[in-house]
């Protein structure tokens, strides 16, 4: 009895399609946009925040979701994963990051993505209800597993729900940012750690392998040939315009035109204070918009990125400082860093496997200083503004897309559990292959 | 004045071509003894192959060449504790401060004679393979007379090296030998057993090599050493018993390896950080053998220098001194460790000496005489005395391999090993004039002189 | 570098005072409940502990007024101040391998462990065979030597590893059966990692006979012996056989969790902890009947397919069902902040925040059996402390001061308000050495391009 009790009930709620109406009744709502608002309710219709305000009445046909005692925060935002593109990341067959080839803006991470990676599941649990996913591999040749060439452009970054029935369902932007992996030497030194090193620019060996000459030469190289594809673009955008007869789309440069045309940034992953004010320059003289991906320290070039508007994605804060001399809190505190730079910023985990604990990397900022304000802004509003989402997600008002945690404490707090999850205004449950297996063998006497 | 000299040298060094004089004399020169106060302007004689007499007012035989010592001083010939000069023509002595992560460790090419022929190239499965183990080596077996190093370095002021193989984990006996030229190896052998090399990876160095059979680790190398010398107690305790009372007892293997090992009376091992010199200190005495340190980078610390006092064990200080690698990014700073090591390690030596702790210096594979005076000097521009240094190269390694009473300084009765030079040795403008080993006279290589060459040839490379 | 030294070291040395006593603190003894007051510290030893306390005379005093005292963490399983590899990984048993040998007390991931609150970490050497080698526990002691570091009277132990690690050299080229070009080694399945086993212990067995006969012998008084000869190898294995030498084995999957139980079980011996066992929710009875303990992430999944089963919940899981379960990190980072993946027990599985606590102190100390020494704030045992400024199981808390066997090894405030000298410092040997060296950059080298070195 129980058990169809269950069914029906999760039928229900799998098959309340984004128009139902539902009232979040008396809570304590975080606008982050706004200073919060104590005992309100919150409407949601069609899929969107309908309205909020104390004294709200539920019509007919509205589910009320008593809520008192409980926190509404905007749904979190996790500006760097490669969500539903990989399972298991140590089995090529399961990872779908990474393809072969220098210049590839053509790719699209969007049609990649497995609606049902198991994943999903397991970061909605903690109020994850959009990510950006990258198609890009890690270090060495394009091919994640090595075996090609180095890649510089791995394609276009798509902004998506973590729920729905299909890639299509949870598109929010299928081309939301191009990524760019910019060239750079490598250090010497240094344990990093922590972060994972799959989004990280290629290394050229620096004086490791060959000496710093050699690498210096080898990266204006690759920037330089980086410039000719841009220049390559470019004449095929004139050829375009002018449409003479026998003219012949191509794809690459066809991903590359929104681009060049500042509508879809491009992000840069760049770790090192050089690279990132060399990745700036390229920026600057070919004339596009730009996000700094991964950043591993600021120093001067933070005054140059406030200066420009260039907002960054911190990693993983949770990280190993990146010599042996660096100050042990040296990742910790590099959040604080940019904000005190004016730097925006928003916080990416750079995998999946850590993604749930996306807020807690904010937390951990926190605790060594930046202000609470800042680090919950860095996981709502920021990132929807700075992949153009603004509009849509990112706060708790009126107009946007329900995408809303209900939770019973302060988010970033660990013991917080999320106890309502909405994502384009439906309902999500809270189960995932980790809460069955959980279930199943609690049952076992 | 110098025509004169240059005359006297030539007219000597061709009747030393054609045959050994009976005896040698050098008058007037400034002669520094090492073991006592210099001589201002004495008379050195040499019979034999021996000093025979020294001193200020030495009478000159009869039957003696006489060499014009006037502005020439008399030096004991210098000893390297470390070498492998003699072994093999072609192959450089692997270095032994290796760079990091095993990268320096197997570089040096193989062209050694012996050793390689035994180094076993399948994977070893365990300690009962003997990994990389070649104990039973002894170099004096495997000298070559034509080795063209033995010039060099003797051109440098060397007239004697303890020369070790060097490749693998026990890499075999090393023999103390004279540089004397000569159609037999043998000819060169002042002491055939020293001790045994050993090392801490399969290459042969610092350890970092990697991919292949056991031992993979420094974990297993250790192990592995460990468990050598607990054979090689048992094997003893089999063999005095099979001695004592051979019948009823199943007669025990003969394993050159464990012979090897037994037949070292000391251990040569590698050590350069302070965490590596006490490690392998207390495996030394776990092991109950006489140990001999090698490399020494950090002991210039303070806390290295207390480790190796407690210890009573000497350390042989690699000349190599660490340098700033040249082409290097200018966005990255090297760590505060790297840094002071570069830093100070020259000055160890000075610390050493002033603490009491007993330690020489080895060429670590330098082998131009420009590079030797240059790294030499180093060590004097950081404190250590000029005596102190000439004693590092001369009477301390006699006395770490127990040979004092024949070399090391000018003594009556020693071995007649001596440098003369114009000018204070290791000074950067001084000329080596004349080496004598065993009594033979022979000349520096005409392009080795310490004065000709202007840039240092050796490559410092990242010795991190 | 001395001079600093020197500095730092006046600094603390009121801290490194015989008689400490730390007040006003939020004191969570894990054992003895919580509450406001004060520890009592002489001698390395917590001599008294409460609400209440008898302050010596002459006593050092640290004021912790809104602060939180816990006992020291303690790290189940740990890879840091290793020298020369982790891993001898070139044979299928390397149990004469010994982690003691190659500690190295300079390694900087001791100290920022020790920033993250950890004062014990149970070093071992890694998961690339099923019988790996020695190990043992150590105490953070930032500044000694390597025999300083060891936990002196701890049991040692010995690292067996299941599952897809040890397989891996027996498949080198990642695909199905041995590899050709390369040599693999056995064992390419999980089939052959339980007979590794079984085979050592085979072999352990006959030389622990030989040695109990020879024993027998010389207790009898006789003469004239020859020992048999010491096997390294063997002989650790004889002391596990012996329940000197404690097993840790890492492990993923429920059908290789139960397998080693029942090895085990066979040979007569005890697993002492499964390390990882991230499937250990399926078979936490058959756990918690052989009586082994079991270390765990706190939430890690996914990243090969035998951890594609693990859940968060597996912490709370076993431990609802009477195992003695703690939470560890085997990464050098994720060891700086053992309190929040303690935390995250609360919010996976509902345990109470003292529960959650002892997942890394109390548990593990009993794990490794140190217990009577470390993993509470109780009188009698070893002064090792960390006081955080928030509750410790916030992941906004910041760990201010660390104590080891009552000696300050970690201070938040020294340490930050130290590194404008410490950097200062380092830019001098900087500028020295670019004075010295004026060319470098551009001397010699291929195509000599001239000193573009600034």
């Amino acid at each position: 009895m129980k058990l169809a009790a269950m069914v029906l009930g999760c039928a229900a709620l799998a098959a309340a399609a984004s128009n139902e109406t539902i009232l979040i009744h008396n809570a304590d709502v975080y606008p982050v946009t706004g200073a919060p608002m104590k005992g309100v309710s919150v409407l949601i219709q069609d899929g969107k925040i309908a309205d909020i305000g104390a004294k709200l009445v539920p019509g007919k046909g509205v589910r009320v979701v008593e809520a008192k005692g409980l926190r509404v925060y905007p749904g979190m935002l996790d500006s760097a994963t490669e969500l539903g593109l990989s399972e298991i990341s140590a089995v090529r067959e399961t990872v779908d990051t990474g393809e072969l080839g220098e210049f590839m803006p053509q790719l699209k991470a969007l049609v990649a993505v497995n609606p049902e990676s198991e994943h999903f599941g397991v970061v909605r649990v903690n109020g994850i209800t959009s990510v950006m996913t990258f198609p890009s591999s890690g270090g060495g040749g394009g091919g994640r597993f090595g075996g090609g060439e180095r890649q510089f452009i791995s394609g276009q970054a798509a902004l998506i729900h973590t729920d729905g029935w299909t890639w299509e369902d949870m598109e929010i932007n299928r081309s939301a940012a191009m990524h760019l992996i910019f060239p750079a030497i490598a250090g010497r030194g240094g344990r990093g750690g922590g972060g994972n090193p799959d989004f990280g620019p290629d290394l050229i060996p620096g004086a490791a392998g060959g000496s710093y000459t050699q690498a210096r030469r080898t990266y204006e190289q690759q920037i330089a040939h980086l410039s000719e594809f841009f220049d390559d673009a470019r004449k095929y955008q004139k050829a375009r315009a002018a449409n003479l007869p026998g003219f012949v789309h191509d794809l690459k440069f066809e991903a590359m035109l929104p681009v060049l045309d500042r509508k879809v940034p491009m992000a840069v992953s760049a770790s090192r204070a050089s690279s990132i004010h060399d990745a700036i320059a390229f920026a600057e003289k070919q004339n596009i918009k730009i996000v700094i991906l991964q950043p591993r320290e600021l120093g001067k070039v933070g005054e140059e990125l406030k200066a420009k508007n260039i907002p960054v994605i911190l990693g993983r804060v949770l990280a190993l400082p990146e010599t042996e001399d660096s100050p042990y809190d040296e990742a910790f505190t590099l959040p604080l860093e940019a904000y005190k730079a004016g730097v925006k910023f928003a916080f990416g985990t750079f995998d999946n496997e850590f993604v749930r604990n996306l807020p807690y990397q904010a937390a951990t900022a926190v605790a060594f200083g930046l202000p609470y304000e800042e680090a919950l802004k860095a996981i709502t509003i920021n990132p929807a503004q700075i992949w153009g989402a603004a509009d849509k997600l990112g706060s708790v008002e009126k107009g946007k897309i329900a995408d809303l945690m209900v939770t019973d404490g302060d988010p970033l707090e660990i013991q917080t559990q999320v106890k309502h999850l909405y994502i384009h205004g439906k309902e999500v449950a809270l189960t995932n292959k980790q809460t069955r297996l959980y279930e199943k063998y609690s049952s076992r006497q | 004045m110098s025509r004169k000299l240059v005359t006297g040298l030539l007219l000597l060094c061709a009747a030393a071509a054609a045959e050994s004089p009976t005896a040698v004399a050098i008058v007037n020169a400034k002669i520094v003894r090492v073991s006592g106060p210099p001589i201002a302007k004495g008379t050195l004689v040499v019979r034999n192959g021996l000093i025979e007499a020294v001193g200020e007012n030495v009478s000159v035989p009869a039957d003696a060449w006489v060499v014009a010592g006037e502005g020439l001083t008399v030096y004991p010939g210098l000893i390297d504790p470390l070498s492998t000069v003699g072994l093999g023509s072609a192959a450089p002595a692997a270095a032994t401060t290796a760079g990091r992560g095993g990268r320096g460790a197997a570089q040096a090419t193989p062209t050694q004679a012996a050793p390689s022929a035994a180094a076993p190239t399948e994977r070893a499965r365990g300690p009962e393979d003997r990994p990389a183990t070649t104990s039973w080596v002894l170099a004096a077996d495997e000298l070559q007379p034509n080795d063209r190093r033995i010039d060099t370095v003797r051109s440098a002021g060397f007239t004697t090296t303890a020369t070790f193989p060097n490749r693998g984990i026990f890499a075999g006996q090393g023999s103390l030998i004279d540089l004397v030229s000569g159609e037999k190896g043998g000819d060169m052998v002042v002491v055939p057993s020293l001790g045994q090399y050993i090392s801490l990876s399969r290459g042969g160095g610092f350890g970092g090599g990697g991919g292949g059979g056991f031992p993979g680790a420094l974990m297993g190398v250790i192990a592995y050493i460990r468990q050598i010398y607990l054979d090689a107690a048992h094997y003893q305790l089999v063999k005095d018993a099979y001695a004592k009372d051979p019948r009823g007892m199943e007669r025990p293997a003969y394993d050159r390896a464990l012979e090897g090992v037994i037949a070292s009376k000391r251990i040569l091992f590698p050590a350069n950080r302070l965490v590596e010199m006490d490690r392998m200190l207390r495996f030394a005495a776990e092991l109950k053998q006489p140990v001999v340190l090698y490399g020494g980078r950090e002991a210039y610390r303070p806390e290295a220098v207390e480790v190796l006092k407690k210890a009573g064990a000497p350390v042989l200080i690699s000349m190599r001194w660490p340098e700033a690698p040249r082409d290097a990014n200018p966005d990255d700073v090297d760590s505060m460790r790297v840094l002071e090591q570069r830093e100070k390690a020259p000055g160890a030596p000075a610390l050493l000496g002033k603490a009491g702790v007993r330690f020489a210096l080895y060429t670590d594979g330098l082998e131009q005489p420009r590079d030797i005076q240059r790294a030499v000097k180093k060590a004097i521009d950081a404190g250590l005395s000029r005596d102190e240094a000439l004693r590092a190269l001369t009477l301390s390694p006699a006395e770490i391999y127990g040979v004092a009473d024949r070399l090391g300084s000018i003594d009556k009765g020693k071995i007649a090993n001596l440098v003369i030079t114009k000018g204070e040795i290791f000074d950067d403008r001084t000329t080596i004039q004349m080496i004598f080993v065993d009594g033979k006279t022979y000349t520096p290589a005409a392009d080795a002189t310490g004065g000709g060459r202007g840039a240092a040839t050796n490559e410092p490379g990242e010795n991190q | 570098m001395t001079k600093l030294l020197l500095a730092a070291l006046a600094a603390l040395a009121p801290l490194c005072a015989e008689t400490i006593v730390i007040q006003n603190a939020n004191v969570m003894t894990v054992t003895k409940g919580t509450f406001k007051g004060s520890v009592v510290i002489k001698d390395g030893k917590i001599i008294e502990a409460g609400e209440k306390v008898t302050v010596p005379e002459g006593a050092t005093k640290i004021d912790a007024s809104n602060q939180y005292v816990i006992p020291g963490i303690i790290d189940c399983h740990s890879h840091i101040a290793v020298d020369g590899g982790v891993n001898e990984g070139s044979v299928s048993v390397s149990s004469m391998v010994n982690i003691r040998d190659v500690l190295n007390p300079e390694d900087i991931a001791i100290y920022r462990a020790l920033a993250g609150g950890v004062t014990t970490a149970n070093i071992l050497h890694g998961s690339a065979n099923p019988i790996g080698g020695c190990t043992l526990p150590i105490k953070l002691r930032w500044g000694k030597d390597a025999e300083g570091l060891v936990f002196e009277g701890a049991t040692p132990g010995i690292k067996f590893a299941l599952g897809e690690n040890p397989k891996r050299a027996g498949n080198p080229q990642g695909g199905r059966g041995a590899g050709t070009a390369v040599q693999a080694r056995y064992p390419a399945t999980r089939m052959g990692v339980e007979d590794v086993i079984r085979e050592a212990f085979n072999e352990a067995k006959a030389y622990k006979a030989e040695w109990d006969a020879y024993d027998a012998k010389v207790a009898r008084g006789e003469h004239g012996l020859i020992p048999p000869r010491v096997d390294l190898k063997l002989q650790a294995l004889k002391e596990v056989l012996e329940g000197k030498r404690f097993v840790h084995a890492h492990c993923y999957r429920s059908d290789e969790i139960l397998m080693l139980l029942r090895v085990a079980d066979d040979y007569g011996f005890k697993i002492r902890t499964l390390q990882h066992v991230l499937e250990g929710y399926k078979v936490a009875n058959e756990i918690a009947a052989h009586g082994a303990g079991a270390s765990t992430f706190s939430d890690w999944w996914s990243y090969k397919v035998e951890a594609f089963d693990a859940i968060p919940y597996n912490t709370a899981l076993m431990a609802k069902r009477g195992i003695i379960v703690s939470v560890n990190s085997d990464d050098a980072e994720l060891m700086r902040h053992l309190n929040t993946e303690a935390a995250k027990a609360m919010k996976y599985g509902g345990l109470t925040e003292n529960e959650a606590l002892a997942l890394v102190t109390i548990n593990p100390a009993k794990q490794l059996g140190i217990e009577n020494r470390v993993g509470s704030i109780e009188t009698g045992k070893d002064a090792d402390l960390v006081i955080y400024d928030k509750p410790p199981l916030s992941d906004y808390a910041k760990v201010q001061k660390v104590l080891i066997d009552g000696k300050v090894y970690f201070d938040r405030d020294n340490e930050v308000s130290g590194r404008a000298a410490k950097q200062a410092e380092k830019q001098k040997l900087i500028d020295k050495e670019k004075q010295s060296q004026p060319g470098r950059g551009g001397r010699g080298g291929r195509g000599g391009q001239g000193g573009q070195a600034q």
